[in-house]
């Protein structure tokens, strides 16, 4: 049943325009950028970072972009009605809620794993026509795994939004704003009100902390920045499970 | 076999179902009546687990339907025609319910041929008009070919050809042995198609059982007469308790059979030219059955200033 569940849930997104569309911005847009920073950057032919440090720059977009399909995974079953249609063909609803975490999972992946292998080689095609000396990861592997941690995180994090507001847009904007703007302004008042560095616990910052070429000291070590992202998350997929186990479709 | 026991679903003060049993039988077409706001859609979800009831059952064949294995196989239900994302073909929203148990794709090609949608196997649901959207539903009920289908407003918004298409599947269906509960406010489909009728308002039962059953108990029946001696045959039916209610061509006798009133005729020599006991359609024994428990009244007496 797990396994049909989950084709389902692969089927119900390869067949709706918008998360195709935010899945390719996820994965084609931080790959073009790079391709044009290897095309026209490093003017003076000295490469002095990684190519892997630039491509982390993008790494924050691609996680909130993956938020968003995370977001539409499960609203645009609320607002178009099909969640009745899922849970006569799948009553028991763990198995749903487990069947769109996975999807989320593979579909996060793979595109990381498309982003980091399609800029790595572009940039590797692109630079060695060049004729620049430069180095794809050197010893960055830290910012692989960050990607694979951030991402399906934070997709994860939209999916459950997306459980407990029901409606694309209060999910969107909630998965945009709260790390782009929320957040800071809520940490960072705290910081300046109560003289104290609480911006070292703004849980999403931690995550993008995961996928830095260079940590920032204001916020937590990588270990940690993990543990208490996920934890953050957590939080957000107890209370979306809890509401859709008990909820009336 | 359908047995909703003692159900009962409120919603924050109000009782959306209360205490309602009925059970559906195998082989036969079961209306479910029941004014707007009735309880009908609630009960159907509470059926489906969709909604959780309070107290009380439903079993379909004796299993509640979070226990059935593989359910779409066991029941098909069409809930809302509207239940389809509207940028999906109508092929892949077939393949995504298919997926949910591992049935082939030619098995959506069967269904859509089923259901007349073959030729817009490949349209967007948000194309489709009304009608081609209940057929879709209707597809989604048909595609696991299963031995309970639960029906609500399947005929709803279909043309002359489809709601007979419609009565046509339900009739086949209940031929071959399996349980068909639908819902309708198309009441002469219905009296068309129904063997047995559920009737609730309010969210209580009313009446359950044979249509002839419901028709008997709440249908009017009366005798339409034509005579060249009206006058005379009103008067001696009077005076045997009936009432007379007069129409172009005669009259209408209430309260006295058809027998009692031959035999007024033949016992006073009375010619008559039409002898025709009545019985009123499922609307009207619906709407007597049902006037109590109706929820939303509109009033046309009221009329805006503006509007005059």
């Amino acid at each position: 049943m797990m396994f049909n569940a989950f084709r389902s849930e692969l089927i119900k997104l390869r067949t709706t325009r918008a998360p195709k569309v935010v899945l390719a911005c996820a994965v084609f847009l931080p790959m073009i950028i790079q391709v044009l920073i290897s095309m026209f950057g490093y003017k003076d032919g000295v490469v002095g970072s990684t190519v892997i440090s630039n491509m982390s720059g993008s790494g924050p977009l691609v996680a909130l972009l993956l938020g968003v399909v995370g977001v539409l995974c499960s609203t645009q079953e609320y607002s178009q009605g099909t969640i009745r249609i899922t849970l006569v063909a799948i009553p028991h609803r763990f198995t749903v809620l487990m069947a769109k975490v996975l999807t989320m999972l593979v579909v996060s992946c793979t595109a990381i794993a498309t982003y980091l292998a399609g800029g790595l080689a572009l940039s590797q095609l692109v630079m060695n026509a060049r004729g620049l000396k430069f180095e794809l990861i050197g010893s960055y592997g830290r910012i692989i795994i960050g990607f694979f941690v951030l991402v399906p995180l934070l997709s994860i994090l939209g999916l459950s939004l997306g459980i407990i507001f029901k409606s694309p847009p209060g999910a969107i904007s909630a998965v945009l704003l709260w790390p782009t703007l929320i957040e800071g302004m809520i940490f960072g008042l705290l910081s300046v009100a109560l003289n104290k560095n609480y911006f070292r616990w703004a849980p999403v910052q931690n995550g993008f902390q995961l996928v830095r070429d260079v940590m920032d000291h204001e916020l937590n070590s990588w270990g940690i920045a993990t543990a208490y992202f996920a934890s953050f998350v957590s939080v957000f997929v107890v209370i979306s499970f809890i509401s859709f186990m008990k909820r009336d479709a | 076999m359908i047995v909703v026991d003692r159900l009962t679903k409120t919603y924050g003060a109000k009782k959306a179902v209360d205490d309602l049993s009925f059970t559906v039988s195998p082989g036969r077409v079961t209306g479910f009546l029941g004014p707007n706001g009735s309880g009908k859609s609630t009960t159907m979800r509470c059926m489906l687990g969709l909604d959780a009831a309070d107290s009380g059952s439903v079993t379909f064949d004796g299993k509640k339907y979070s226990e059935l294995d593989r359910p779409l196989t066991h029941i098909g239900s069409l809930l809302d025609a509207g239940d389809a994302h509207k940028g999906r073909s109508a092929r892949n929203h077939l393949r995504w319910i298919a997926a949910t148990h591992g049935f082939p794709a030619s098995r959506v090609d069967e269904v859509l041929q089923q259901v007349g949608l073959q030729d817009a196997a490949k349209t967007k649901v948000g194309k489709f008009s009304l009608g081609m959207r209940q057929r879709l539903g209707l597809a989604t009920a048909l595609l696991g070919n299963p031995q309970i289908v639960i029906l609500d407003e399947p005929a709803n918004g279909l043309d002359p050809e489809g709601i007979r298409w419609t009565r046509e599947v339900m009739r086949s269906l209940a031929d071959a042995g399996r349980s068909v509960l639908v819902s309708s406010h198309q009441l002469v489909e219905l009296s068309l198609v129904a063997d047995d009728l559920v009737v609730i308002g309010q969210g209580k039962l009313i009446s359950a059982g044979p249509i002839s059953q419901f028709m008997t108990q709440h249908a009017k029946t009366w005798v339409h007469v034509v005579s060249p001696q009206f006058e005379q045959l009103a008067a001696l039916v009077s005076a045997r308790g009936g009432q007379v209610e007069r129409t172009s061509d005669g009259g209408d006798f209430h309260g006295i059979t058809a027998m009692q009133i031959g035999e007024i005729a033949a016992a006073n020599s009375i010619v008559l030219h039409e002898l025709a006991p009545q019985t009123g359609s499922l609307e009207q024994a619906f709407l007597d059955a049902t006037d109590t428990a109706v929820e939303y009244r509109g009033d046309l007496s009221v009329t805006s200033e503006v509007a005059k």
